[in-house]
């Protein structure tokens, strides 16, 4: 399927490792040129960088923190700035902070939220400006199937992840007259290295519960995000694409 | 072919007539008009109403009125074009006793409007244009009548003076009209500071719905000739109509139907616009009236703020104009509007209008326009 | 489409519908007689000339002059939040007239009768079902900031 993204420029936030750096390559090798930001990952993003500019596409990493709602205008400034326009954006930047409730902090709580729900409406806040002018634009949001379902130990993670869904659907109705598609994909376990980190068990249980018996490669996410950002999906909107190998049906 | 007469008027009390339905309205007009033509009302043979349904909750309304006169099995129907209606109706019971199918009509101009509130009067008052092009905008009738104002003080230097002093002069002469809704002079200082309404037309420079009616009966010559008081004859009539938008007429400094109406009535009275004595014409907006005086001929094309000034349409100037206080100071029940400007003439051509009286009134002239101008009938009345 | 049209829409049945979907494309549309070749801003299916109703949409450029305008404080009931706002009449550069509100590119105070003006197509932003109009304003203005055609 000739997916028709070459020349098109995307932004796609924690795109330094995991999920959002397969995001990157897959829309690079699709012919896009891609911005990045990281927080703390100036080695791995630049690996992006180069990896991307040897594809002969345009890229640069901006060290941010997504929650900063003035830095995400002028990441979108400095990429229609030095790209000439936007047309993609996927937010995918998220961290987690697991604990039961009763002993969960402030911080904890506030910390999540902040990351994946404020950073996600920082951004998409940021691109709509410009994609409301522009009457043209695609934005994903990756979520979680911790998003739909509740997950224990995951209140803060769970609340934002269903956030996330909530905003995704709200602007589709906005956007929608623009010619601008809004949507989510809702992983389940990605082989990454927030999943690395985990206990044997929780890998083992995670494989149990998925009727396909694997557990996801970044790659797997970046193809329906690819396709999510291309015009062949132009009648999709305000939709959410579980991809999870069966992991909750 | 014979000649038409009006035999008989009445006029009914305009204003916020809460105290009567439409109906009620119009028996009090159509009893002063058969006391006035000293006819037994069993010898009117048809009636016309001239009136505009949507602003009422009573649905078909010349039946109702036609029932409550007590004319019934009598023919009758109801014409509607917007503000002209009731010249609408005068016009068809002309063609009905002209044709000979009638002997004697009545015709009657009623209006209800204040079953309404304003903010829905002006939402309806405004689709009378485009409704498809321009109505989504929050057009208002005002409005349309202050593009022309725009555009006529743009062309000919007319100012927002000339334009109030109109309705100073309608206040004058309506403060002696006992009939009329407004009875107080007012000044120019009034009237400059009043409330915008749409730029440049402020409050006063705008007539007020109203509730009201008119009768006018109108007869066959030799019916007519019957009569003991001096029959006013209806010797020309012009009718035209032109685009309902704005955005097709050729000019927005005149209405062309009012030109080629008068012109067709003129022709047919054998009259020109300095035999005119007296006139009552389509003041709606201060502007209407200005660009009616050219329209009309009474002065040439973009003069009409200067006849004004110089005080051409008041008594004694060249050529009076709305001396029964116009739709400004009368108030403007739509449908009643073209019968109330006959009663009046009619009136100005017996000698019957006391402190009003234009001296030597024996021709006059009816202006009526409906809408922004898509229709106008001018009619011509002689007294022998 | 032509429910589209307009923040109050009064008259959602026409032949010419599909004006409103061309305007939320970006695009203002006359009609040109296939038969005759008379050509109508604002665009109607059946012609006043020959009464031949085979006709086609043809784009406009949207350069226009005005003819005349007016603020309008008192608003009909649907408006009565927007008032008051200047409505102005334009000859089209082509053919045609069109009436609409003026937009944030032209000051008040700059408003002349015969000025040059650019309408352009918009859509009512916050309203959640799909509006579109077209407003007046300064030459040169272009309905999107890029010249994209998704």
């Amino acid at each position: 399927m000739e997916l028709g993204l070459e020349g098109k420029s995307a932004i796609v936030t924690g795109g330094s490792s995991g999920i959002g750096a397969a995001i990157a390559r897959e829309l690079a090798r699709e012919g896009c040129n891609v911005a990045i930001n990281h927080i703390r990952q100036n080695a791995q993003a630049q690996k992006i960088i180069d990896e991307i500019v040897a594809m002969g596409r345009k890229a640069f990493a901006v060290e941010t923190d997504v929650s900063d709602y003035a830095a995400a205008e002028e990441m979108v400034a400095a990429v229609v700035s030095k790209f000439g326009r936007l047309d993609i954006l996927v937010c995918n930047a998220g961290i987690n902070w697991d604990g039961v409730i009763w002993k969960m902090t402030e911080e904890q709580w506030d910390k999540v939220i902040a990351v994946n729900l404020k950073g996600y409406f920082n951004y998409n806040r940021a691109a709509a400006l410009v994609f409301k002018d522009q009457k043209s634009g695609k934005i994903v949001n990756i979520s979680s199937i911790n998003g739909i379902r509740g997950k224990h130990s995951q209140t803060n993670y769970s609340a934002s992840k269903a956030g996330e869904i909530g905003l995704s659907k709200a602007l589709a109705k906005e956007l929608g007259k623009f010619n601008v598609n809004v949507n989510v994909v809702a992983p389940g376990m990605v082989m990454t290295d927030m999943a690395r980190n985990l206990p044997a068990e929780f890998l083992n249980a995670a494989i149990d519960e998925t009727v396909l018996g694997r557990i996801a490669a970044p790659d797997d996410i970046a193809y329906l995000v690819a396709f999510l950002s291309s015009d062949k999906a132009r009648h999709i909107t305000g939709e959410v694409f579980k991809i999870d190998g069966g992991q909750y049906i | 072919m014979t000649r038409v007469g009006i035999i008989g008027i009445g006029h009914g009390k305009f204003g916020r007539r809460s105290d009567a339905n439409v109906q009620e309205l119009a028996f009090e007009a159509f009893r002063e008009a058969v006391a006035d033509a000293q006819i037994d009302f069993n010898d009117i043979d048809g009636s016309v109403v001239g009136s505009v349904p949507e602003y009422h909750k009573q649905r078909s309304l010349a039946g109702v009125v036609q029932e409550y006169l007590g004319l019934n099995p009598q023919p009758t129907w109801l014409t509607e074009v917007a503000c002209a209606s009731g010249s609408a109706a005068i016009r068809t019971a002309w063609m009905g006793i002209r044709s000979g199918a009638h002997r004697v009509m009545a015709v009657i101009g009623c209006q209800k409007m204040t079953e309404l509130s304003t903010a829905e009067i002006l939402a309806l008052m405004g689709r009378v244009g485009d409704v498809q092009w321009e109505s989504g905008f929050g057009t208002t009738f005002p409005a349309y009548y202050a593009l022309f104002a725009q555009s006529h003080m743009h062309q000919y230097g007319t100012t927002r003076k000339q334009l109030l002093e109109v309705a100073v002069k309608n206040h004058f002469y309506g403060a002696r009209n006992p009939k009329a809704l407004f009875r107080k002079e007012i000044t120019l200082e009034d009237a400059l500071g009043s409330e915008m309404v749409s730029d440049p037309l402020q409050v006063y420079d705008c007539c007020a719905n109203a509730d009201g009616a008119a009768c006018v009966i109108l007869a066959a010559e030799d019916v007519a000739r019957k009569n003991s008081k001096p029959v006013v004859w209806l010797d020309g009539l012009g009718c035209a109509s032109a685009s309902v938008s704005v955005l097709r007429r050729p000019n927005l400094v005149g209405l062309p139907s009012a030109q080629e109406a008068a012109r067709q009535a003129y022709e047919m009275a054998g009259v020109g616009p300095k035999d005119i004595k007296v006139a009552e014409v389509h003041d709606c907006f201060t502007i209407a009236e200005i660009m009616a005086y050219e329209d009309l001929g009474f002065c040439k094309k973009g003069e009409g703020g200067r006849f004004i000034s110089e005080r051409q349409s008041y008594i004694g100037g060249q050529t009076p104009v709305n001396i029964d206080g116009g739709l400004k100071a009368k108030g403007h029940p739509i449908g009643a509007t073209g019968v109330s400007m006959t009663v009046e003439i009619v009136k100005q051509l017996r000698g019957e209008a006391g402190e009003r009286q234009v001296a030597g009134a024996d021709v006059g002239l009816t202006h009526n326009v409906g809408g922004i101008g898509q229709y106008c009938f001018v009619h011509v009345f002689r007294r022998e | 489409m032509f429910k589209w049209f307009g923040k109050v829409n009064f008259s959602p049945c026409t032949k010419v519908s599909e004006f409103a979907r061309h305007l939320k494309d970006g695009r203002l549309m006359g009609s040109r007689c296939k038969k005759c070749g008379l050509e109508s801003f604002p665009p109607r299916a059946d012609c006043s000339r020959c009464l031949s109703s085979d006709f086609e949409f043809k784009e406009m450029s949207g350069q226009a002059t005005l003819v005349s305008y007016t603020k309008i404080v008192a608003a009909p009931s649907g408006f009565e939040n927007d008032a008051p706002y200047v409505v102005g009449v334009v000859d089209l550069k082509e053919f045609g007239r069109l009436l609409a509100w003026f937009g944030d590119t032209v000051p008040e105070e700059q408003i002349s009768i015969g000025m040059n003006l650019q309408v352009v197509p918009r859509i009512f932003e916050e309203m959640e079902e799909i509006r579109v109009y077209y407003s007046l304003e300064k030459p040169g203005t272009t309905w999107s900031t890029t010249n994209s055609a998704t």
